[in-house]
């Protein structure tokens, strides 16, 4: 498959050629969360073994008799990715300990969109989070329930209009804050918390692979952007990723041991929201007055992440 | 009354909001979705409507516990392996004796299955499904007309008898559009006693599925056990299709039973006098009129979307009365008229 024009000659030591999420997939055009997925396994390599839930990833990748994964990949439910993550990660454990496979790093992974993330697998997840097993899991984050249809979610931000929190005469849509997950991952005090956008893949990358090497659990919030949801033209996912962070909406950082960093990604000045919204079909309807009032507390949850990374330390 | 064309799951919704359903739970699964969707848009248009999405389904069906608690009409819905989730709290509100109307739109399984229409949860549905001595009374509508009836008598037999009520109907129920007519529904009839409202002049209310004590627990099994004894006697529904004349009869429910109606007619076309035998309860099970029927008629064919479920009733029933032989397809394959026509014609040449 050719993937870049010149590979050899740009990348070779940032990626990792070999591509274990096949294409020929039935991902919608544009889809910033399958995008997310592949570079995820890149960083990742082949000693992996993933845990899905159910969603779009594991629907367009995976139907019967095809399948994208060149890696091991399981899938069983919608609420327990986390919990089949932490029931491959003991397996491999008892079978190294009889000698039954080589001691080697084999690293678990478990990955869910918002939903299964936030909603219906958050107590698989704060569960395994808490029993310190040496697994990462990635929460693919597309703000409603795309695989269903676009019905809202924890993760589904203020004022967007879905089909089961539809903007009309009387509602503005999700009347609701998002959920800040990763904050919660870090109340957990899990050795590593980060977000990450694919539409910054090596910033992904890297978080994906320090996050490989830490012994016990991680997390990683991608944001991952969905035309089909958002009501966007499809050329539009790498640059609306961007625009989210560079409007302070999903910004990135990562939290080590405690120790809040922001990424080198995040701009010194953030822009205004309105960009972003006025590009998305979701937030048609909003008028003046909402977005100032969602541009006043995107300004104070990020003046509040700001704090974090002045006054938190690291415990070890 | 006018006729209007619309789509299996918003009839039930539909239906359900003009029978004085006022609070919805729900959470997104196919074949399920236009349900919920349907209630977020206008359960906000009926004065004192409700709606909640919830974080998963467990928290669908507790939700509707609690507000049942409070003489609310209460209504969830979701797809198979959602049911599967609500089967604790079902198996609470039997316990509890709370109405509420549950709603399972199937598809195939078992595990996440697929999404394509299947009759795989008749064991589930109609045997309690969750754990202990209970049972929950199961429509099984095979038009777009009953959904919305049986939709409305549903509520007044969940409040009648204080039990959950479900409706099992398929991913190709809730898909299909049919004309339909809504029926003006009955005035409820629940009594105060039984509704949580705060603090009054009364005694406090106490609402409770855990009795420690095992004669106290016994009594409260057969107090169930007698009500359902009752619901047996009073609330089997069935429906007979050119069985006057016939040599041989289907036994089906739900889409089984509308592909079982296309096969008559070419059947009959050919000379041979089928008919069918559709039972709208599937529990409390119609096995009186079907042994009647075995009276006439020697030959039954079940024929469902699974391997064999409503299989084990209708043995039950008509073990030694007569012959029984059985199609299925399994795993969300909707069969053609003609392939069980074919089925049937072969069967049909080798009857006594």
């Amino acid at each position: 498959m050719n993937i870049v024009e010149n590979f050899d000659l740009f990348a070779p030591r940032l990626i990792n050629k070999k591509e274990l999420l096949s294409g020929g997939h039935r991902a919608c055009s544009g889809c910033g969360e399958v995008l997310a997925v592949r570079l995820m396994c890149k960083a990742l390599g082949e000693n992996t073994v993933i845990a899905s839930a159910t969603g779009c990833m594991e629907i367009v990748t995976s139907m019967y008799p095809t399948t994208a994964w060149e890696v091991p990949w399981i899938h069983v439910a919608f609420e327990n990715a986390a919990a089949v993550a932490s029931g491959v990660e003991a397996g491999l454990k008892a079978l190294r300990r009889k000698g039954k496979i080589a001691d080697c790093d084999i690293k678990v992974v478990g990955m869910a969109g918002d939903g299964g993330t936030m909603d219906i697998g958050m107590q698989a997840l704060s569960g395994a989070m808490e029993r310190g097993h040496d697994m990462l899991f990635v929460c693919f984050d597309n703000e409603a329930y795309m695989n269903t249809g676009i019905q809202r979610s924890s993760g589904t931000p203020m004022g967007a209009s879905t089909t089961t929190a539809p903007a009309g005469k009387v509602s503005m849509g999700q009347k609701t804050w998002k959920k800040n997950m990763a904050e919660i991952m870090v109340a957990h005090n899990v050795p590593y918390v980060a977000t990450a956008c694919p539409s910054y893949p090596l910033d992904f990358i890297r978080k994906v692979e320090k996050a490989k090497k830490v012994k016990g659990p991680s997390y990683i919030h991608c944001f991952s952007v969905c035309p089909t949801g958002w009501r966007c033209p499809s050329d539009q996912t790498i640059s609306l990723g961007r625009l989210a962070v560079e409007t302070g909406i999903f910004p990135l950082y990562e939290v080590e041991n405690g120790k809040y960093k922001l990424s080198a990604e995040m701009p010194k000045k953030l822009r205004p929201i309105k960009e972003y919204y006025k590009s998305q079909g979701r937030y048609r309807h909003l008028g003046e007055d909402e977005i100032k009032m969602i541009q006043d507390r995107v300004n104070k949850e990020y003046k509040k992440l700001l704090n974090k990374v002045q006054c938190l330390e690291a415990w070890s | 009354m006018n006729k209007i064309l619309m789509s299996g799951n918003n009839i039930i919704a539909e239906a359900a909001i003009r029978a004085g359903c006022r609070f919805y739970a729900g959470y997104p699964i196919t074949p399920q979705n236009e349900l919920t969707e349907y209630m977020a848009e206008h359960m906000r248009n009926v004065p004192g409507g409700v709606f909640i999405q919830s974080e998963s389904e467990i928290a669908a069906i507790h939700m509707i516990i609690g507000a049942s608690a409070t003489g609310t009409r209460v209504m969830t819905s979701s797809s198979s392996p959602g049911i599967s989730l609500k089967q604790e709290g079902i198996s609470s509100m039997a316990a509890c004796e709370l109405p509420g109307v549950i709603v399972n739109i199937m598809r195939g399984g078992p595990g996440l299955g697929n999404i394509r229409p299947a009759q795989g949860d008749y064991f589930q549905a109609t045997r309690g499904g969750g754990h202990g001595d209970y049972r929950t009374i199961v429509y099984g509508p095979a038009t777009c007309q009953e959904l919305a009836d049986l939709t409305m008598d549903a509520f007044d037999l969940a409040d009648k008898y204080r039990t959950p009520v479900m409706i099992l109907a398929d991913g190709m129920m809730g898909q299909m559009m049919e004309p339909v007519i809504f029926k003006k529904p009955k005035p409820r009839k629940y009594s105060e006693k039984f509704m949580l409202k705060g603090a009054g002049a009364g005694k406090s209310k106490f609402i409770r599925g855990l009795i420690l004590d095992a004669i106290e627990m016994e009594e409260h099994n057969w107090k169930l056990e007698r009500k359902y004894k009752i619901i047996v006697d009073n609330e089997t529904l069935h429906e007979e299709h050119r069985t006057d004349d016939a040599e041989f009869v289907i036994v089906a429910y739900g889409t089984a039973a509308r592909i079982a109606k296309g096969a008559i007619k070419r059947l009959r076309d050919n000379g041979m006098k089928v008919g069918l035998f559709r039972p709208i309860t599937l529990w409390p099970f119609p096995e009186l009129k079907l042994r009647a029927l075995s009276g006439k008629v020697k030959n039954f064919l079940v024929f469902e979307m699974s391997t064999g479920q409503m299989l084990e009733d209708v043995r039950l029933t008509l073990q030694g009365y007569a012959n029984i032989e059985f199609h299925g397809r399994p795993g969300g394959v909707v069969p053609t008229p003609a392939e069980l026509a074919n089925v049937i014609a072969r069967h049909y040449d080798k009857k006594d």
